[in-house]
């Protein structure tokens, strides 16, 4: 018997989504992308799209304007699925906890697997990160 | 060709075809000087895909999208028969015209946007495939591909034809700069936005078959010379690849104007080469 499960390892694609960053952790996975560090190697490749997506990488401190967005994105992405929470704002809401306009970290929100700390992560945390995230996927 | 050697060809054209992507995607990677992904890439995804949970926005939608896989694996199944090239051309319309009105059977926004800019791209390179088979006419007399592999090599008359083609593969597979109606950052994949886990396979494996497809127009203009044929088939596969790491997309407006300049003139220009200079 072929257990297809484990080809969810090989080919994650990643659906990327800003709760209202300062675009520093974005720039960070664009880089992983990039000739330098190169994701797509790992079969990782950079989707728009919820409905084709297995890895969620959130960056941003989840601002209130976002909220059914980011809930609405995560319901639409098909099992199984996780979710990478990319920055210290995302994590916990870092320099902009317990403002008014934001709730800390999207682990209020929906549930997380991976948290990524740093201010901005660096792209070897980021890959890190999705490394991670891959072997809690096959488990799911 | 015998029967059976056909018949596998065309009944393993996803499998083969999806090793061509595969090696597409290295090669391109290899272009940016990045590692790029394992060749069988395109199969993980496949496997992937299967144990994801399905989706479907509405029935037609899926079966639409069935029925533009099929009748483009139909198609594929014609070549290798040595079917009507006319017969084929029409046939791959047909199986375009399946997925347009899929993307227009959701209410997505970008699966209607999708649909709009594929039928004005389907509007450009359709005349330009009609025309290229006008000139395979002129030369060998014949529409039927059985016929045409068989004839002698006769390339310095279809020069012109070969190099009109060039503007017709990167439409079809919808690479850059011709990729107005997919689209991926723009209009997030155009049709493709609302397939998901195993349909949206039927979508990526049927960028094989259209892949054989184009390809395979441009393997008969070698005729009976296969070596030669390959060669060209392998110089548009760089070419392709080249062109689309190094340009931007452009509008579709300006899509069309690029393919009625350049791709038709360039049949029309075929046309006149072969009457007057080769017959």
């Amino acid at each position: 018997m072929l257990h297809i499960k484990r080809f969810l390892k090989k080919s994650p694609w990643v659906l990327h989504y800003n709760t209202g960053s300062c675009n520093g952790c974005d720039i960070e996975i664009l880089a992983c992308l990039s000739p330098r560090y190169d994701l797509e190697r790992l079969g990782v490749l950079n989707t728009g799209n919820p409905k084709q997506a297995d890895i969620f990488l959130v960056t941003g401190p989840l601002t209130h304007r976002c909220h059914d967005r980011l809930l609405q994105l995560y319901s639409q992405i098909p099992d199984p699925k996780v979710v990478v929470a990319v920055g210290s704002c995302t994590c916990t809401g870092g320099v902009f906890k317990d403002m008014y306009n934001v709730n800390n970290g999207i682990d209020s929100l929906i549930p997380v697997d991976v948290y990524v700390p740093g201010c901005a992560s660096s792209p070897e945390l980021i890959m890190d990160g999705i490394v991670k995230a891959l072997e809690i996927l096959e488990g799911k | 060709m015998s029967i059976v050697f056909s018949f596998m060809l065309g009944f393993f054209a996803p499998i083969y075809g999806g090793i061509f992507y595969g090696i597409d995607r290295v090669l391109k990677a290899k272009m940016q000087r990045r590692k790029g992904p394992p060749v069988l890439q395109p199969f993980y995804d496949m496997l992937k895909l299967f144990s994801k949970t399905k989706f479907i926005v509405n029935a037609p939608h899926t079966i639409w999208m069935i029925f533009y896989f099929l009748s483009l694996w139909a198609v594929v199944f014609m070549i290798f028969f040595g079917g009507n090239l006319l017969y084929i051309i029409f046939g791959h319309l047909l199986a375009t015209v399946f997925f347009i009105i899929s993307g227009y059977s959701v209410n997505s926004i970008f699966s209607q946007l999708g649909s709009n800019r594929k039928l004005l791209s389907v509007v450009a390179y359709e005349p330009i495939l009609i025309v290229n088979a006008i000139c395979i006419y002129l030369v060998f007399g014949t529409f039927e591909i059985s016929e045409i592999l068989a004839a002698p090599n006769n390339f310095n008359s279809l020069v012109f034809t070969f190099l009109s083609l060039l503007f017709v593969v990167p439409t079809v597979l919808k690479l850059s700069p011709f990729d107005a109606s997919k689209a991926h950052q723009e209009i997030v994949g155009g049709i493709e936005v609302e397939f998901g886990g195993v349909f949206y396979e039927l979508v990526y494996a049927a960028k094989f078959l259209e892949m054989i497809f184009v390809y395979s127009f441009i393997f008969i203009l070698a005729s009976n010379d296969y070596i030669f044929g390959t060669f060209l088939v392998v110089f548009s596969f760089f070419a392709v690849a080249l062109v689309d790491n190094s340009t931007a997309r452009i509008k579709i407006d300006s899509l069309l104007k690029a393919l009625y300049m350049y791709g038709f003139g360039l049949g029309i220009v075929s046309i006149f080469w072969i009457l007057l200079c080769c017959i």
